[in-house]
């Protein structure tokens, strides 16, 4: 089967996407069900050192890592069903993704005393 | 012969001074050599070599012709009379010498009459016809006229050439000569001074000003001295052990003679003279050997002076100072001690430098003056090592501490410097460092009246001390009537013993007011010594003299006079005694201390409960004095004394201690009510309020220690109690945690591991953390609490301890997610201590059963309970906020944590990896099979 991988974006670059891994989990707390559903994650913030560090900060714990080149991009597809032909079908290219943010160390605490 | 007269003025005022025979010799013989005038030698010893012959050609001289005969005459009888109290002398105290003073008197009445008729020696020269020249006394600058004889003047000027032209018949040049036998004369008009004054001193009474007889008559050498001989002999003795080191070998020679006079002043206490010439040869050589030779042959050998030899050959071979640098002389005033330092330091051939209370005593200006004295010599003519005589050194508190802390320094000083000496060993090292510190070097004679005064606290310790006794009174007596008869006044062997007596033989008071006596003309009345008021030194007694005097009982007394006169004397000197020295409470201090030591007949305890009630008593009033001020109440003190006198008195000597056990007490006191603060101050208030310190001592300490060591728990694992020693246990740790007792590792107390048999008692013991059972024991007493045993103690005390944690802890944890925690805590307190207050008769709410202690006081969570615990805090801030929360509880503790929540809707929770992953080698065929 063929599967056809289109670009749509010929004329200007591909839009690059990042990849942020967690060592450990992401929870909701118990009294939303589990829905994220326009529920603030966290932020994500860049230091403007030399070095490429990214604080994120989850509830109450502050992660901290790094910009880390993938060896292998990888490419965000869409799959698109063409409703005519049922048989063929289209992936449409996302974007590009060449780095990830890792987080890989222990996370910080934030609470303070009045917490 | 003109000048006879003068020189019995100069030697009279040479006594003024009070110096030494042989300190005068080298000064004055200087001026008694070279007068501007050929200077006929002296009066009354020259007689006999050169006077006679001068006075035939003397005599054939018209112009003195009339008047040279009587002042002649006039001589011999003096001499006549001095020889005659030369000879009664020795028996002076056995004979009253009355024929002396009748010669005296006669001889001074002679005398009035001549001196009228041709002035010889006059202050002015316009009394004096004729030519005059003048003679200045050789101290004092005291200047006289004497009448010159042009006649007399050129015999001796040829007789002097007569003789140096026949120099080569004799060894030594006439100068020689004449100056020995100047010198040998002069040497015996000093000897004799002291007898011959009182006639010097009438002559001359126009002129001069009376002496004080106290210093007039003052010891002059070792000999004539009134104390106590073994105390002279150990102070002349100490003075002794430092020629070593002051002098170094060259006072060996004297050494025999030292001896032998200490020998002669054994024998004879009363003063002898020695008759033959001096001899100058050594400084300290001032009894010849020969008169000494004397002596020792009349002395029947004495056991006591043997003693003293055997002593003074041990001593003598240690070179060096003595063991102790200082001497400590004290006693009552008016005893000799400082006449004793004096003479016992220049009859050792020091110069005495003299500290006094009228000197300065700041501690910078005596350190200087001390170093001036002990370290350095002085380069002038009078040589002599000083030796440092601080008198009084007890008075002034403040500023008489400087001396003793300077002394004090140089002795450790010294005592460092002793020790490092040692160590090194080595002449050159030692050397060096000895100019470094200060060492003493000089003996240091210190003198004080109250051994006792605080100040000299520490030089009590390391220097020698004497107490003065007082000299028995005959002998003062025979003293004082030697003086008198001296002095021409007439008094009666029965009013001088009433009046030493009196003055409890202070000399200088008995001879001050024999002095007063004298110049009004009134004579000693035995009746009037009470009322007279009789001179002393002001002072008061030492405490220990006052609880003698309190507790000892004076036999005396009673024997002299009737018992109701001898009562109202002793009740007023008990009276005065007391008052004069003023601490009351410390006299009522020792009284207290020591009463119950004494020994005294009382079968059926009265007397010891009215001794104890004047005690009481006085303690009311010094309450009351201190509370009031009103300070003229303690005008009443004294006579509180006096009945515990007459019950408690003795006539054996009590031993009396310094009163210590008020201090003791008050310091225990005082360090238990702080440690019974700060445990009061560490409970939580809802329970520190209902209990205050005195109630605790007196009545809750007691049951709260039955509580706190209950004897049924069992010190095994927790899983092995039964429910109900679970309840009691837990019952227990809450218990200790809300009055917040715990148990403490304490260093074993000997005392108390005996009181407390615990068994362990050389490891440590772990006790109560504030001490309760410190506020039962008593001396003597022995409580009846169990005690628990080591184990169960550090089962408690783990027990609390996590309680302590789980209460700490459970006010935050509570707000999160165990919010029940808190409120059964203090509940589970609330019920412990209810539960424990009474007796554990009411059961402790059902728990279950497995649960171990710790969790059973978590996990009991009740919800009726809730608002009860809102009542009982935990401490007294947290009643009001927890109460609040409480009370909001519904909604708003809600909406608050749905506010929380929505602010922080995601958590992250970390993945730890694993680290601890078994690592082994695996072959492939394991897996295969």
């Amino acid at each position: 089967m063929e599967i056809r991988v289109k670009c749509g974006c010929e004329k200007e670059e591909c839009s690059e996407w990042t990849i942020v891994e967690l060592q450990g989990v992401v929870e909701t707390q118990s009294s939303f069900q589990g829905s994220l559903h326009n529920l603030e994650i966290g932020r994500l913030c860049h230091s403007d050192s030399s070095q490429e560090t990214y604080t994120f900060t989850v509830g109450y714990h502050e992660l901290i890592g790094s910009k880390v080149t993938l060896k292998k991009p990888l490419l965000v597809l869409k799959k698109r069903k063409d409703d005519l032909s049922e048989k063929s079908s289209e992936l449409q290219v996302l974007g590009i993704i060449r780095t990830k943010i890792l987080f890989k160390t222990r996370p910080k605490p934030l609470i303070s005393a009045t917490n | 012969m003109e000048f006879d007269i003068p020189l019995p003025e100069e030697l009279e005022l040479l006594e003024a001074n009070s110096y030494f025979p042989e300190e005068e010799e080298d000064d004055d013989y200087l001026n008694f050599e070279e007068p501007p005038y050929p200077y006929p030698i002296d009066g009354d010893e020259e007689v006999d070599i050169s006077g006679c012959k001068r006075l035939r050609k003397v005599i054939p001289d018209p112009i003195v012709n009339l008047d040279e005969v009587s002042p002649a005459s006039e001589k011999r009888s003096k001499i006549g009379d001095n020889n005659r109290v030369e000879m009664e002398d020795e028996e002076w105290l056995r004979f009253s010498p009355v024929k002396e003073v009748v010669d005296v008197m006669e001889e001074e009445e002679e005398e009035e009459v001549i001196l009228p008729q041709e002035t010889i020696l006059s202050r002015y020269a316009s009394e004096i016809d004729g030519e005059c020249i003048p003679i200045t006394a050789p101290d004092g600058g005291d200047r006289v006229y004497a009448k010159f004889c042009r006649g007399l003047g050129d015999e001796p000027v040829k007789k002097l050439d007569m003789k140096t032209k026949s120099n080569g018949l004799l060894k030594d040049p006439i100068s020689v000569l004449l100056q020995q036998s100047e010198q040998d004369a002069f040497n015996k008009v000093l000897q004799t001074s002291s007898e011959d004054q009182n006639e010097t001193i009438h002559a001359v009474t126009s002129v001069m000003h009376e002496k004080l007889w106290v210093d007039k008559y003052s010891p002059s050498s070792f000999t004539e001295l009134l104390s106590d001989e073994q105390t002279n002999r150990e102070v002349l003795l100490w003075l002794k052990q430092w020629d070593a080191s002051v002098f170094g070998s060259e006072i060996r020679s004297t050494t025999d003679e030292v001896l032998s006079a200490l020998k002669r002043h054994s024998t004879t206490s009363h003063h002898q003279k020695s008759d033959s010439a001096f001899t100058r040869k050594n400084q300290f050589n001032r009894w010849s050997k020969g008169s000494f030779t004397n002596h020792k042959k009349s002395d029947e050998s004495n056991s006591k002076s043997t003693d003293i030899h055997d002593l003074w050959n041990k001593k003598s071979k240690l070179s060096g100072p003595p063991e102790q640098k200082i001497l400590l002389l004290c006693g009552a005033p008016g005893l000799g001690k400082t006449t004793l330092a004096h003479v016992a330091a220049k009859h050792c051939g020091y110069r005495v430098v003299e500290i006094n209370a009228s000197d300065e005593r700041s501690a910078v200006a005596i350190e200087t003056r001390i170093l001036d004295v002990v370290q350095m010599n002085s380069v002038t003519a009078d040589s002599r090592p000083k030796c440092l005589v601080i008198d009084e050194i007890d008075g002034a508190l403040g500023d008489g501490k400087g001396a003793v802390d300077v002394i004090l320094k140089m002795v450790l000083a010294e005592r460092k410097h002793a020790t490092g000496k040692e160590n090194i060993d080595n002449g050159k090292t030692s050397s060096k460092k000895e100019r470094r510190t200060a060492p003493l070097s000089r003996p240091v004679i210190c003198i004080c009246n109250d051994l006792y005064a605080p100040a000299l606290r520490p030089l009590r310790q390391i220097a020698k001390v004497h107490v003065f006794v007082q000299p028995t009174v005959s002998r003062v007596v025979n003293r004082l009537k030697y003086i008198c008869n001296m002095e021409g006044m007439k008094t009666r062997s029965f009013g001088l013993s009433a009046l030493a007596e009196y003055t409890e033989c202070d000399i200088r008071s008995c001879l001050n007011t024999l002095q007063f006596l004298n110049k009004k003309n009134e004579t000693l009345n035995v009746i009037d010594i009470g009322s007279q008021i009789v001179g002393r030194k002001d002072m008061s007694k030492s405490l220990f003299d006052i609880w003698k005097e309190i507790f000892n009982k004076r036999k005396m007394k009673r024997e002299r006079s009737n018992a109701s006169s001898s009562e109202a004397k002793s009740f007023d000197f008990l009276h005065t005694l007391i008052s004069s020295r003023g601490d009351y409470d410390l006299i009522f201090d020792g009284i207290h201390e020591n009463i119950l030591q004494l020994h005294y007949h009382d079968p059926v305890m009265e007397k010891t409960v009215s001794c104890l009630d004047s005690l009481g008593t006085s303690d009311l009033l010094h309450r009351y004095i201190m509370r009031t001020q009103q300070m003229p109440l303690y005008v009443y003190f004294p006579s509180l004394v006096i009945p515990i006198h007459r019950l408690v008195a003795q006539i054996q000597k009590p031993t009396i201690q310094w009163p210590k056990s008020y201090h003791r007490c008050r310091t225990l006191l005082v360090e238990k009510q702080e440690s019974l603060r700060s445990w009061h101050h560490k409970m939580p208030p809802y329970i520190g309020r209902h209990l205050s310190i005195k109630s605790f001592v007196e009545d809750s300490v007691s049951p709260l220690l039955h509580i706190l060591s209950p004897p049924t728990l069992r010190p095994v694992a927790s899983h092995l109690l039964s429910d109900r020693q679970k309840d009691q246990l837990a019952g227990l740790v809450m218990l200790m945690c809300s009055y917040s007792v715990t148990y403490k590792n304490v260093k074993p107390d000997p005392a108390l591991s005996k009181l407390r048999e615990d068994g362990a008692s050389d490891a440590s013991v772990l006790a109560l953390d504030p001490h309760l059972f410190d506020f039962i024991s008593f001396k003597g007493h022995q409580f009846k609490h169990h005690i628990l045993t080591l184990a169960m103690k550090q089962v408690l005390l783990h027990e609390v301890e996590m309680q302590k944690i789980l209460l700490a802890s459970g006010g935050r944890s509570g707000v999160l997610n165990k919010p029940e925690i808190k409120k059964t805590a203090p509940d589970l307190a609330r019920k412990t201590v209810a539960a424990s207050n009474e007796s554990r008769r009411i059961p402790i709410t059902s728990k279950p059963p497995s649960v171990p202690v710790e969790k059973a006081t978590t996990s009991k969570a009740k919800p009726g309970d809730v608002k009860k615990a809102s009542r009982n805090a935990l401490t007294f801030f947290d009643r009001f906020r927890k109460s609040r929360k409480d009370y909001e509880d519904p909604e708003d503790v809600q909406k608050r944590a749905t506010a929380k929540r929505d602010s922080r809707p995601l958590l992250f929770k970390f993945n730890e990896g694993f680290t601890n992953a078994v690592k082994r080698p695996v072959r492939m065929r394991e897996f295969l099979l």
